[in-house]
């Protein structure tokens, strides 16, 4: 849940500085919608709590500016909000003889006046628990949408530690993402469990290594039967969670079988590693690019990094790794792909009743000429999956590695709720160049080498090595 | 996914921290009112400049992966006894221009600061003896002599400054061979991380201009090498800490509003630091990091705001905005004031801390500049 709400807010956070709404957003759904929020703008002030009324701003808002907010069943959200609403009540100890769900006729506005009619008679009832109350309920409405792009960001506060470039959690990442973990993400999380890569922290200090296999976390084993188990959530832990996490790993190499206790802490990272866009020349004739976000700029700074490797030398192909990057600016992906290809279409948005926009190549990008792989994994999201659909339908280069993340439903617009609260949501879906779906079914790579932990633990890169006989071709 | 978690929260750090360029106060703009001309020193001395230009041959230039060296800019003011001469010239009209354009202002010609009357002599022989050293580092994106009336006034105090423009961090510095160094820097300011690596870059160029300084200057005989401080406005600011922080040379530091980004050591750190900045700064506000670095600092601090003063009020932004034709906001200081409140309580602190004399300024709210709350113990939430 936590994690689920992390990393939402963080795609929808980077979309909001990238996606600025050209307009502002239509209502659909009665009267009250399309005035009822409005996107952020100038500073943000200090958030207040949330109440009943900041709800029904974000009810109305969704059904005036959602996708799907002037078709769906409002009823469903309703529902969804009521039951978390109980659950926090029964979390607590206790219920309420009251707190029955109210008839709804599906009149939004009779059926959200009767909702709030029987929210306040409970909330009344459980006076200490009322910010709790309004948090899981509003949180629990926005996730009734089943929408990877639609978020409600609260409570939002840095450790006040915190340093620039700091991580949180144990240090490490694994082969299986919390993205998977928590259903963010479908892509299938296939045993054993073990370590991609060592960024700092406990995980450092405690020595392991990529390629560790983790055989077991607080004792609970990783997968039952080949399927992913909530245990390996526990490797994910965002602040303030900072219990203890036991694992139980082995080292295949050497036979070792040991087990660490890692305390989940802030811990610094070397800002050189954290740069958006890095580059590095490959066998003195590729361009190799590894870009972690689409923020604004990059597709620039790409463009820059292979010119400066291009002078004086003849370049044989481009490697653009996009591993792990989770999106950004379409914009951005646009200006990437009309370096490969001009006078194409490179997505379409779509509204719920089938009128779609087209987000173009700007041919103003001088063509590079080159030949390109692109290597993705499970960690590629939204933006990084718009682009490498266009590189695949558009065929202007090769996908090496694994499928994408099929986390772009659409790109997120952010409204500012009354207690300076953000709630983000798509207002148009996602299709590729060939008007299909990327959200969920994500798009498989041309070659598919996955990375084992015989690899990690000998720094080798498959898919990496991959790309690179593809360009020496 | 813990990485994609501090871009945004990098991110948003960042917005509410350093660069963001001044852009016009208000939409209204008014009449240009000829060339700015900065405030006279308040101190004894008449001031001399001079520019040197030093290069470190033994690290890359951290953001031309092309260079193998770094190449820096260094403009000294010290105390002389010329009054005569000719006036150092504020900024080329290059730099102007690219200055402008980069920070968003078109509202004069773009030759405009280029034209601004400084009170500095060019190259005038220095004079004095045992004079305490300032290094003073700029906000991002802001040539040095964005802080030259700060400069000008400490150096009549009887101060040498040694400004550095930290070479491909500004919009526009001109280099020994004439080539003019443009923002490269700019391209991955809201990388996360980014503050963190600038401002040890900044104290490694800072910390190499000290070493330099004894055999590039004629004049480095007049310095006391034991009294050394570091002050700067912005990303320079939080450059001054992270030098204090790793150069056992400089002796204190002063932060103009910037959000800081090095490690203070958790076991106790005593040399003295002044945070001087707006009301975006107070305790509990937007950015933690200041107080962050409070509970570290375990030596003489005070931690200052000023009433009206906005990010720009502790640089020359307010002296050369009326030339620029930019209406100041209703309710902000006047630029006259926010730069002699800068200069005051910079000195101040430089006069306790390297010339070992007591100011009653620094221990509590004052008559005289009833814009000054000490924090955390008296200033309000804003």
């Amino acid at each position: 849940m936590t994690i689920n709400r992390t990393a939402a807010a963080v795609l929808a956070l980077l979309l909001a500085a990238a996606c600025a709404a050209p307009t502002p957003p239509r209502g659909q759904a009665g009267t009250t919608a399309g005035t009822v929020c409005a996107p952020p703008s100038g500073v943000p002030e200090a958030e207040t709590a949330t109440t009943i009324d900041v709800i029904e701003q974000a009810y109305f808002c969704i059904l005036g500016n959602y996708y799907s907010g002037a078709t769906l069943d409002a009823r469903a959200l309703l529902a969804a909000g009521f039951l978390a609403l109980t659950q926090e009540l029964n979390r607590d100890g206790r219920d309420v003889p009251e707190a029955t769900m109210p008839a709804l006729t599906g009149d939004r506005k009779a059926d959200w006046a009767a909702f709030e009619a029987a929210y306040r008679r409970i909330a009344d009832q459980a006076p200490d628990l009322r910010d709790t109350l309004a948090a899981v309920t509003l949180e629990a409405m926005v996730a009734a949408l089943g929408d990877n792009h639609a978020r409600w960001t609260h409570d939002v506060k840095p450790p006040p530690d915190y340093y620039d470039g700091d991580g949180y959690g144990l240090g490490l990442q694994a082969n299986v993402s919390g993205w998977q973990v928590d259903g963010s993400s479908p892509r299938v999380a296939l045993a054993p469990l073990f370590v991609t890569t060592v960024g700092g922290g406990a995980a450092q200090a405690a020595g392991l290594r990529p390629g560790d296999v983790i055989e077991a976390i607080n004792g609970q084993a990783p997968f039952i039967r080949g399927d992913a188990t909530p245990a390996i959530a526990a490797l994910y832990p965002d602040y303030p969670d900072a219990r203890p996490v036991r694992l139980r790993l082995l080292r295949q190499t050497t036979g070792r079988r040991w087990n660490v206790t890692l305390k989940p802490g802030l811990y610094p990272r070397d800002p050189a590693t954290l740069r958006v866009v890095q580059s590095k020349l490959l066998d003195d004739d590729i361009a190799y690019v590894r870009m972690t976000g689409f923020a604004p700029d990059s597709a620039n700074r790409v463009l820059r990094a292979i010119s400066r490797m291009r002078t004086g030398r003849t370049l044989a192909g481009v490697m653009l790794d996009l591993r792990g990057n989770g999106g950004g600016s379409p914009v951005e992906v646009a200006r990437l792909v009309s370096a490969f290809v001009h006078g194409k279409v490179t997505a379409y948005q779509c509204t719920v009743d089938g009128r779609c926009a087209k987000s173009s190549t700007d041919d103003t990008v001088e063509l590079l000429n080159l030949p390109l792989v692109v290597l993705v994994d499970h960690g590629c999201a939204s933006a990084c999956e718009h682009f490498s659909s266009a590189v695949k339908d558009l065929r202007i280069g090769r996908l090496v590695g694994t499928r994408t993340a099929g986390i772009i439903s659409g790109p997120a617009q952010s409204y500012l709720l009354s207690n300076n609260t953000l709630l983000s949501f798509p207002d148009r879906h996602h299709l590729g160049p060939d008007h299909e779906v990327i959200d969920r079914i994500g798009v498989p790579p041309d070659q598919y080498v996955p990375l084992t932990p015989e690899d990690a633990a000998a720094e080798h890169d498959p898919a990496l090595a991959k790309a690179l006989t593809l360009l020496h071709k | 996914m813990r990485q994609i978690l501090a871009v945004a929260a990098g991110l948003v750090v960042l917005v509410s921290a350093c660069s963001a360029p001044a852009p016009p106060r208000s939409d209204a703009s008014v009449p240009p009112a000829g060339p700015a001309v900065l405030p006279v020193p308040t101190g004894p001395h008449p001031v001399g400049t001079t520019v040197l230009y030093l290069k470190d041959t033994s690290r890359p230039d951290p953001w031309d992966p092309d260079v193998q060296a770094r190449e820096l800019k260094v403009t000294l003011w010290y105390p002389t006894e010329q009054r005569d001469g000719q006036r150092a010239r504020y900024m080329t009209p290059k730099e102007s221009e690219l200055f402008l354009k980069g920070t968003g202002i078109a509202s004069a010609p773009y030759d405009t600061l280029s034209k601004t009357r400084t009170n500095a002599i060019q190259d005038a022989a220095p004079s004095g003896r045992k004079l305490p050293l300032v290094a003073l580092s700029p906000g991002f994106t802001k040539p040095m002599s964005t802080l030259t009336s700060l400069a000008e006034d400490l150096a009549s105090r009887g101060y040498v400054v040694a400004g550095i423009d930290h070479t491909y961090e500004n919009y526009a510095t001109t280099l020994s061979d004439g080539r003019v160094a443009e923002c490269l820097a700019c391209d991955s300011d809201s990388d996360p991380g980014f503050g963190a690596g600038a401002v040890q870059n900044r104290a490694a160029d800072v910390s190499f201009v000290l070493d330099e300084l004894p055999s590039a200057w004629d004049g480095s005989g007049l310095i006391d090498q034991s009294r050394i401080a570091m002050a700067g406005q912005s990303l320079g600011g939080a450059a001054a800490l992270a030098t204090m922080v790793r150069d056992p040379r400089v002796r204190a530091a002063i932060d103009l509003d910037g959000t800081t980004y090095a490690r203070i050591p958790k076991n106790g750190f005593t040399k003295p630091f002044l945070f001087l900045g707006t009301e975006q700064h107070v305790p509990g506000g937007l950015d933690n990091s200041w107080d962050r670095d409070w509970k570290l600092l375990t030596g003489w601090k005070r931690w200052i705001v000023l009433t009206g003063a906005d990010h720009e009020s502790f640089t020359d932004s307010p002296l050369v905005s009326g030339a620029l034709a930019i209406k100041p906001l209703p309710g902000a200081l006047a630029a006259a004031r926010s730069a002699e409140l800068t200069r005051t309580y910079v000195a101040a602190f430089l006069d306790q801390h390297l010339k070992s004399q007591r100011q009653p300024l620094l221990e509590g709210p004052s008559s005289r500049y009833p814009e000054v709350e000490f924090c955390p113990a008296t200033c309000g939430h804003s």
